[in-house]
């Protein structure tokens, strides 16, 4: 076989076995196929369950991976990567040799600098420096692992949305969470196996391409959720259905495919019937995994999260609940960080969405011993420019030098890497580029960046690309 | 021979029979003989696998010196070693570094994710020792047409595509699956060519029509319905990318299916396939290009368009062409051009130089809009047009000396203007919305469109006393309609303009400049902004008189709206100052644009914003702007006796408005503008006057510019006419050249794929060396010629499908064939897959009964929930005002596609979003489609719809309403076994609904009928939504 080889997992194909009752078909033909060594493995792939468990390359450090997408550019200068020396130099204008070639998406780039508008000091045991924006994180800092040296190719939302979360600025590549099903399967029956949330000022600016499937089959894309009695699109029965009526209509659905299939032989129509049973299950399911009353007020307290309301911390409990139920990969997307005005009060806003709840779901996570499976990822798609814009309260895209974190799984808690020049400008130590970051997100999850990948056009496309994308070992536990 | 036979799949569920089964069923077939296979494509794929990569074409990352991509190196030597011996792999060196025990020796290396299988060595092995003929990849040698193959059942060959069918099942001992029966084909037919399953009296009328041309009619009635363009037109613009939208952050909606209707209407006036893809990549550039021919040119202006904030527009155009590139070499070359985008093709003979040979045939066009019509606007327009006109000649013939009343006026007007110097101006503000400076000094504004902002310039001129200013707003390609504004009809809003001259020598003297007077070309009347322009409360600014501009109100502007048919014209304002103004030593002017008269949300074409304008400054006294329309000021430059009849009718058209005693016809000419068809705006390509220059770029970096290449294609396709310049035409007409080697087997293959949902080669998107070898290459071959000499007419190629053996048989599937062929490749039973997503819903329409067969216009809004068009789902709050009754019930391929928001059910269905070009879907089969059937509003609809004509017939029984409803979705009637289902469901409901009337209520959201009590109505609704969602409605059987 030419792409990734993922044989099905033995437990997913005694489930499937077991759940379909009836729809053994694929599964069944697959498995004389697998015996009699008859059919070349690529024909093979598609027939088995695509949403099946698969064995990772090498053992995983994390089973699961939330992702805090925080679109907009959250302002490396005034959240992590502390420059005095920036501070000395508020309202000079940079040295020449610094702007060389240097494209800004609004501003001229030769405007003066501007210091930092926040206080830094040290915490944890790691000694890291951390804005007094970020109390809550303060708290739990020997959890987590800085880079400072992020770098990425684009200055404009859109793009560096998309290669932060698909490898490659132009569209139509699949997703890090697509990529990440495709990959390993879901563990989740009753729930997608990549889930998707969205809080803050407005939508991603990348739109669903931000968790589209490319070229992969559609099934590994993300499915929004959102709060309320519907997380999950048309998921409740329609005005006037009850939920007998919903298991009668059913019951007498599967009964006519069933004939049907006997009568054609097609083992699609028993994948069909097993999706309608899925769907059902995921009527009741979702809802379940929604409902955040069931949590204790010191969990709700925890993130400040209230049930009812669409917020970042909500967001950050539902996700946890998710992993508690074998959903692999979860996306928040946070939109809210494009200070290009407003900086010392939109970043005061944003903590307060944000920082609580992100530390919270580090907390919580921990003492419910999922940490340890579970890899969070903390960032945007570019960081903000020394340089201010419009009169001292703002500044513009910054692509050259960033900040993210992660923490859990296979990460070494209180470490912080690379180190951006003395305007947070450049980077001038251990940058990691995006495809890096790919890297290191798959191999923790137990993929190798070069072997995961899909034949398309007649390549095989991998979310690194063509790089030579090298895991960060130095923020590995 | 295999017993093809049906097994109940319930009766077999234990694997370990089902091996047995198998077992014996191999046994009775032979293994195909081990000496036959094709170089091209049995063994080159191997090499090209295991080997190109590193010893292919692309000299950058070529081990070893070493190329085994073409025939002169692969059967030269290394080291001293001969590569391929013919009849000696083991005196072969390829052949013995594949078997290398040591691993380090053994190719392909272990570190490069290349392998190949033992099996596969073994073919190698095999080819070598049969004399390792050679010949370069399939499908760049043009197709030929082979002879017919005997087969030993002529008997099932009802046209040749079957003979080759045929040869390869015979190989394997296997033959046709009987034939479908005639109510399972016709509803194939008709999913297959419109879309649409057949009506039940259809179905009735084909199963009582006992001529032998009975299904042969059916096909041609099919393919003559304006539905059958709908159903191939919707495949066509999944490879043209189309969407209602820009994509991106903004991704505002944008008005592009006039070329949506374009695609339809090729089809069902069956263009010629070459014809179609000319008209689409330089339609333009034909003699007399129509407007249908410029507006088939939107295929290449699908791209995505980023209009965020602080964008490089260039940047993005070249990601747009990055984009056309990919399409290209998808929909109609069925190639990957994308490598050499970046580095040389890895696999394919294809260069990076090549490869910006290509861009540099299609690199100088505007990213244009033009304004279009629908046929029947077009005869209102003509109409319109001739009415005025006689008009025209009944003042002619009334005035007979108007020729020489003409000439005297432009004797008047000739010198009447005052001088004046058109400023240079410097734009001040943050790259929010880009200017450009044009040639002639004029500001063309790209990129993000804010909707309420102030522009700001400066310049510095020499005079002191400068007297009046004048704003000129300008035509420009790239403009929507061609300007000179930016909103969607191409018009603009001039809130205010604002002056401070400011002394060069003492910037402390500033004197803010006041104006006393404005005249203008053409001001609309007072008039409150159309809705869309509303703030968040919905209150609305004001256009009229330019004095507007001059007013210091937000509230008004100076409009130019002088209606439809005429809304795309240059204008110009003059102001003129109370005093004289400027600064003896040099005068700085800080110019303001106030636009604020666009609409609150700048992310959904609200923008009123100035496109294209030029200022000029004048000392002269009482300058007033000139009503002289540009166009007739330049032929008046021309000496009469020179001008075209046109040119001078242009001229009496504006001469007679300033007659006086004309005034009532003036009137009435006027009178008949305003009946004017709007038309709709479009996306085009148009070529630009001056070639762009191409350059390779540097890993595909735009600013990393080498080496200007000039426009060629790559040799190892067919090459191009000698005595040509090569533009885009020239390429246009490469592409379909009867030499291509690719492009009929491209299409050929993808319709093929259509029908079997899957193609004679797999990859459609790829038939270069990377893609898979195609199941039956002789056939592909066969029907791609077959095709070009039937004159690209795919009509005939339907029909020849259609016709075939291959075609009719029934899908049914024993167990033993699937294991054997489960991705029916061997077409040994007939297709069957779930539908498209646009056919889940149109079948649902159909059935129910509520389907709008309108044809072609505006994209609909069908139902969805409001929340994915707000904040925080979607990045701008949306417009999806969801449409009635009428619109509601369109078929799926007008439904509006914003490309950061795909329609929920069609994207559940693996529709593509337009992102990128897409020839082939993927088909998914999940819950979430489950849920939408189950679910969804509209499907709900469906339901009532479906209830509602089952009930329609008085006094029939309950099973016979039940037959009705169930053929409405699946064609065939129930068997006993599925009706008695339906009757217990039915009974059951009937009975719970009448002991829960509020819940009846609500089921039956759109019960018309008066004669069925509300709880045996909603137990039809819920009957007909099973019937909705079987598996079988939403499938090709």
């Amino acid at each position: 076989m030419k792409q990734f080889n993922h044989p099905a997992h033995p437990i997913a194909r005694r489930w499937f076995l077991q759940q379909c009752g009836i729809g053994a078909g694929a599964i069944a033909v697959q498995q004389m196929l697998q015996e009699s060594g008859y059919a070349a493995p690529a024909e093979t792939a598609a027939l088995q369950d695509p949403l099946a468990p698969r064995q990772p390359h090498h053992a995983p450090k994390a089973k699961n991976i939330i992702f805090l997408f925080m679109g907009g550019g959250p302002s490396h200068l005034e959240l992590f990567d502390h420059k005095p020396v920036l501070g000395k130099f508020d309202g000079k204008l940079p040295p020449e040799e610094l702007l060389k070639g240097y494209r800004a998406a609004f501003i001229d780039p030769n405007s003066q600098f501007l210091g930092p508008k926040f206080k830094f000091s040290k915490h944890g045991e790691c000694g890291a420096e951390l804005s007094e924006l970020l109390p809550h994180l303060a708290e739990v800092v020997d959890e987590i692992a800085i880079i400072k040296s992020m770098k990425t190719d684009a200055f404009n939302h859109a793009p560096a949305q998309i290669q932060a979360l698909t490898g490659s600025q132009l569209f139509g590549k699949p997703s890090l969470g697509a990529w990440t099903i495709y990959g390993l399967g879901s563990e989740s029956k009753n729930l997608p196996g990549f889930v998707v949330f969205s809080s803050g000022n407005k939508g991603p600016s990348g739109g669903s391409s931000c968790w589209g499937s490319g070229f992969l089959p559609t099934v590994h894309q993300g499915v929004m959720f959102r709060g309320g009695q519907e997380p999950v699109l048309y998921l409740q029965n329609p005005p006037g259905v009850s939920g007998q009526l919903q298991r009668d209509s059913l019951d007498t659905l599967k009964a006519l495919n069933q004939n049907h299939l006997e009568q054609i032989g097609d083992p699609e129509i028993a994948t069909r019937i097993n999706s309608f049973e899925m769907a059902y299950r995921m009527q009741s399911s979702a809802p379940d995994v929604m409902d955040i009353t069931q949590e204790t007020k010191q969990t709700l307290e925890l993130y400040g999260a209230e049930p009812g309301k669409t917020s970042f911390a909500n967001n950050c409990l539902l996700a946890r609940r998710l992993v508690e139920r074998g959903v692999r990969c979860i996306q928040l997307f946070h939109e809210s960080w494009d200070q290009h005005g407003g900086l010392v009060s939109g970043l005061k806003s944003n903590c307060q969405a944000t920082d609580q709840a992100s530390a919270a779901l580090l907390k919580d996570l921990k003492q419910r011993g999922l940490l340890e499976d579970t890899l969070v990822v903390w960032g945007g798609e570019f960081g903000r420019t020394p340089m201010v814009q419009g009169g001292n309260d703002g500044r513009d895209h910054h692509p050259n030098a960033f900040t993210m974190w992660l923490a859990g799984g296979g990460i070494k808690g209180g470490t912080t890497i690379g180190r951006s020049d003395d305007f947070g400008f450049n980077v001038i130590e251990d940058e990691v580029p995006v495809y890096d970051l790919h890297a290191t997100i798959l191999h923790l999850l137990g993929l190798d960046p070069e072997r995961l990948s899909f034949r398309f056009q007649g390549l095989d496309q991998r979310l690194i690309g063509v790089n030579h994308a090298k895991v960060v070992e130095k923020i590995l536990a | 021979m295999m017993v093809v036979r049906t097994y109940s799949f319930l009766s077999l569920c234990a694997i370990s029979f089902f091996a047995i089964l198998f077992q014996s069923a191999l046994a009775e077939t032979e293994k195909p003989k081990q000496n036959e296979f094709d170089f091209a494509t049995d063994i080159r794929p191997l090499l090209s696998d295991g080997c190109f990569s590193c010893h292919g074409p692309d000299e950058q990352h070529r081990e070893a010196d070493l190329r085994l991509d073409l025939k002169e190196t692969a059967f030269g030597s290394h080291d001293g070693h001969a590569l391929i011996v013919p009849g000696k792999p083991l005196e072969s060196l390829l052949y013995l570094k594949m078997i290398a025990s040591d691993e380090s020796d053994r190719m392909p290396p272990a570190d490069s994710g290349k392998k190949l299988t033992p099996s596969e060595i073994e073919k190698i092995r095999n080819w070598i020792e049969a004399g390792a003929p050679w010949s370069s990849h399939w499908a760049f040698q043009a197709p030929e047409k082979a002879a017919l193959p005997q087969v030993k059942q002529p008997q099932s060959v009802q046209n040749p595509i079957d003979a080759f069918v045929l040869e390869k099942l015979e190989q394997r001992e296997l033959s046709f699956a009987e034939r479908a029966d005639r109510i399972t084909l016709l509803r194939r037919l008709n999913l297959d060519l419109i879309g649409l399953p057949p009506r039940v009296q259809e179905v009735d009328q084909f199963l009582n029509d006992k001529h032998p041309d009975a299904y042969q009619k059916q096909v041609e009635r099919l393919l003559a319905s304006p539905h059958y363009g709908e159903r191939w037109g919707r495949i066509w613009l999944d490879a043209a990318r189309y969407a209602d939208s820009n994509g991106y952050e903004k991704d505002a909606p944008r008005e592009v299916w006039l070329y949506r209707d374009w695609v339809i209407d090729a089809f069902n006036q069956n263009m010629p396939y070459d014809q179609f893809v000319i008209e689409q990549i330089a339609g333009d550039l034909l003699p007399n290009a129509t407007q249908d021919q410029q507006i088939a040119t939107g295929f290449m202006r699908n791209s995505m368009l980023n209009e965020e904030g602080g964008i490089d527009p260039e940047e993005f155009r070249m990601a747009a062409m990055f984009d056309r590139m990919d399409t290209i070499g998808k929909s109609i070359l069925g190639l990957t051009l994308q490598c050499g985008q970046c580095h040389t093709h890895k696999y394919d003979p294809l260069t990076q130089e090549n490869y910006y040979q290509i861009f540099a045939c299609i690199n100088n066009s505007y990213e244009a809009s033009i304004r279009g019509y629908t046929d029947e606007e077009q005869q209102q327009r003509q109409k319109l047009l001739l009415e005025i006109k006689t008009i025209e000649q009944t003042l002619k013939a009334r005035q007979p000396d108007w020729s020489a009343q003409l000439a005297a006026w432009e004797q008047t007007v000739q010198h009447n203007q005052p001088e004046w110097t058109v400023l240079k101006l410097i734009n001040t503000d943050s790259n929010s919305q880009r200017y450009f400076e044009q040639p002639d000094r004029s500001m063309l504004a790209q990129g993000y469109a804010p909707s309420k902002f102030t522009s700001n310039f400066e310049t510095t001129v020499d005079a002191a006393d400068l007297k009046a200013i004048k704003v000129e707003l300008l035509n420009h390609p790239n403009l929507p309609a061609g300007g000179p504004g930016r909103s969607i009809e191409g018009l603009c809003a001039l809130t205010d303009i604002k002056i401070t001259a400011e002394s060069v020598k003492d910037p402390k003297q500033t004197t803010s400049v006041k104006f006393s007077e404005a005249t203008a070309d053409f001001s609309n009347e007072r008039q409150e902004l159309p809705p869309k322009y509303g703030d968040q409360k919905g209150v609305r600014g004001f256009t009229g008189p330019v004095a507007y501009a001059i007013d210091g109100d937000n509230t008004t502007a100076w409009g130019i709206d002088v209606g439809p048919g005429r809304f795309n014209q240059p204008r110009e304002a003059v102001f003129r100052a109370e005093k004289p103004f400027g600064y003896p030593e040099g005068t700085k002017l800080k110019i303001s644009l106030v636009q604020m008269h666009g609409g609150w949300n700048s992310d959904d074409n609200q923008t009123m914003n100035l496109g294209r304008f030029r200022i000029s400054c004048s000392t002269s006294e009482n300058a007033k702007a000139d009503p002289v329309p540009d166009a007739v000021r330049q032929i008046l430059q021309i000496p009469a006796a020179n001008r075209t009849a046109q040119q001078q009718e242009q001229v009496f058209s504006y001469w007679r408005t300033t007659v006086p005693e004309w005034n009532p016809e003036n009137a009435q000419i006027e009178a008949l503008w305003q009946q004017h068809p709007r038309g709709a705006t479009q996306l085009v390509y148009q070529e630009r006057p001056a070639p762009r220059e191409t350059h390779l770029l540097d890993r595909g970096d735009f600013l990393k510019q080498k080496q200007v290449v000039q426009p060629g294609v790559p040799d190892f396709l067919n090459s191009l006419p000698q005595e040509t310049a090569v533009d885009r035409l020239t390429f246009a007409r490469w592409l379909v050249d009867r030499k291509s080697p690719t492009t009929a087997r491209a299409i050929v293959n993808r319709v093929w794929q259509a029908y079997f949902g899957r193609g004679i080669v797999s990859t459609s998107e790829d038939l270069g060396s990377q893609g898979e070898a195609p199941s039956h290459r002789k056939l592909l071959d066969w029907m791609s010629v077959w095709f070009m000499d039937q004159g690209w007419d795919l009509k005939k190629l339907h029909t020849l499908i259609v016709s075939s053996r291959t075609y009719q048989q029934s899908s049914k599937v024993s167990p033993e064939l699937y294991a054997l062929d489960p991705y029916n490749r061997l077409f040994a039973r007939g297709p069957r897959y779930r539908v498209d997503a646009e056919l889940v819903r149109d079948i649902a329409l159909q059935a129910g009964g509520l389907l709008n067969p309108e044809v072609g216009g505006p994209s609909v809004y069908p139902p969805a929930p409001a929340f994915l068009f707000e904040k925080p789902a979607s990045y701008g709050p949306k417009t999806w005002e969801v449409a009635n009754e009428n619109d509601r019930f369109r078929r799926a391929i007008y439904t509006f596609r914003f490309r950061s928001v795909p329609y929920p059910v069609l994207q559940a269905f693996d529709a593509p979003n337009g992102d990128i070009s897409t020839v082939k879907r993927t088909r998914s089969n999940t819950p979430l489609q489950a849920l939408a059937t189950l679910n969804e509003t509209l499907f709900m609809e469906c339901a009532n719809g479906l209830a509602e004509t089952a009930l329609a017939e008085k006094e029939l029984s309950d099973e016979q309403r039940i037959v009705t409803a169930f053929r409405r979705c699946v064609s065939r009637p129930p068997s006993a076994t599925e009706k008695q289902l339906l009757t217990r469901f039915l009974t059951k409901q009937r009975g719970y609904f009448a002991d829960h009337l509020e819940e009846a209520r609500q089921i039956s959201v759109t019960k018309k009928t008066t004669e069925t009590s509300t709880a045996d109505f909603a137990a039809w609704v819920a009957l007909s939504r099973v019937l909705l969602n079987m598996d079988e409605t939403i499938t090709k059987e």
